[in-house]
């Protein structure tokens, strides 16, 4: 038990940190922003009561915020996600169900699996981040490009993590 | 009392949920400003720290680039520096100007905090109220437009940068003094939108783009960029983008500009509202 909180507060501060001294400073263009500390969403145990996973949530929103000088878009939207991840692993659940595993690894559920999972959580959270960023509808399929563009940039570094995280 | 007992261990969640989204959405909604939140300013002088840390070492890896505009500048300096001294030789009088006062007085801070690819840029330099910045004074960039202070604290302040959609600067094109409002468009970190600049006159690709003087924040005549395209539009207005001369992607040293007349400027022109 405190196992596995130490290695999830180890996951979430590197993550953090990833985030801010790398994905946040890699301006490629106005359309590719990746938010890879959602990834954290993405990886907490399935055992995780659903209201530790907002507080999370909401704690990891407020730093990423903090740290990027906007008023609480990703706290909204990382919050969002967080309250409906339950609901996403209830609908894509794998056909043998969850084992009690520490956490969601693509190395225990397969390639395939991991992609549906992460690709629906990342839409999620970039559909609502951008939007709310923009704070209209205004230029809406503009948007909706910035949204996939980066959503590709984004399950493409996590799936990156994730095939090194645990080493072959 | 059981019910509502009930009620709430079987909804904590949604309970939860919408309690702290409430708090992001009226941290949202009333924290645009970037300043007026009270949380943002506690943890400013933490992350502030920090991001200077980031951008000292970010800093090495320009510095070649950042000599040679320092170069081309001082030389274009001393140039001017020239005339001036060569014209006082020549008259050989010493004038002392009692009528003149100074109006514009210049800064420079480095820029600790930058991003492009927002819709909505802040920038933040690394001088605040103790060295005299206050908000809506003007910032530059090797002369070219940057943004406008919109936040002060003891020793940074934050900018609203050109590329934001709530950025509007009033601007006119050089050659013929027709001035529209300039705004940015959230495509492109390199161009800006020209408006109001009627079709009867004749504006042409490359004709340069500056400020005007009637915000009383920036001086007349500071370049913005250069008119890059042209549409007729079915409206009475050209559609103009501008390419900016100031490349966000590479500010590291901003200009201060105060305007030493705005209150009185402001103040004479409140009585005829």
């Amino acid at each position: 038990m405190i196992n596995t909180i130490l290695r999830f507060g180890a996951i979430i501060i590197i993550l953090i940190l990833l985030q801010i001294l790398l994905f946040n400073n890699i301006q490629f263009s106005g359309y590719v922003n990746p938010y890879v500390y959602i990834m954290i969403i993405l990886l907490l145990p399935v055992v995780t009561p659903h209201w530790i996973l907002l507080i999370v949530s909401f704690m990891t929103g407020l730093i990423i915020d903090l740290f990027s000088g906007s008023p609480g878009m990703h706290t909204s939207a990382t919050l969002l996600t967080g309250f409906s991840r339950p609901y996403v692993l209830r609908i894509i659940s794998p056909r043998d169900g969850y084992e009690s595993g520490p956490d969601l690894s693509m190395k225990d559920y397969g390639l395939r699996w991991f992609f549906i999972y992460a690709t629906t959580i990342v839409l999620i959270h970039h559909t609502v981040l951008f939007y709310l960023e923009v704070f209209s509808f205004a230029g809406f399929f503009r948007t909706l490009l910035r949204v996939l563009l980066s959503s590709i940039f984004t399950i493409g570094f996590i799936l990156l993590i994730e095939r090194y995280r645990k080493g072959r | 009392m059981r019910n509502l007992l009930n009620f709430l261990l079987k909804y904590h969640n949604i309970i939860v949920f919408l309690v702290l989204e409430g708090i992001a959405f009226y941290w949202l909604t009333t924290g645009n400003n970037y300043h007026n939140s009270r949380m943002v300013k506690s943890m400013q002088g933490i992350t502030r720290g920090f991001e200077e840390r980031i951008n000292n070492s970010r800093g090495y890896f320009s510095l070649r680039e950042m000599n040679s505009n320092l170069a081309t500048e001082n030389s274009e300096l001393r140039n001017e520096m020239e005339r001036f001294t060569r014209q006082e030789n020549l008259k050989f009088v010493s004038v002392t100007d009692t009528v003149f006062k100074q109006q514009y007085q210049y800064t420079s801070a480095k820029v600790i905090n930058n991003s492009v690819n927002k819709q909505k840029n802040y920038f933040t330099l690394n001088k605040g109220r103790r060295q005299g910045i206050k908000v809506d004074m003007a910032v530059t960039s090797g002369d070219n437009v940057a943004g406008v202070i919109v936040g002060c604290s003891e020793n940074y302040s934050v900018a609203i940068s050109l590329l934001n959609l709530d950025f509007r600067l009033s601007a006119r094109i050089k050659s013929n003094g027709y001035f529209g409002s300039l705004s940015w468009d959230g495509r492109n970190y390199r161009h800006a939108v020209l408006n109001e600049i009627p079709q009867h006159i004749s504006v042409s690709i490359g004709d340069t783009v500056e400020t005007t003087g009637y915000s009383a924040i920036f001086p007349e005549g500071i370049p913005i960029g250069k008119v890059s395209d042209l549409k007729k539009s079915g409206s009475d207005f050209y559609q103009i983008t501008v390419e900016l001369y100031t490349d966000f992607r590479k500010l590291y040293y901003a200009d201060i500009i105060g305007n030493m007349k705005k209150t009185e400027q402001l103040e004479l022109e409140r009585q005829f509202r």
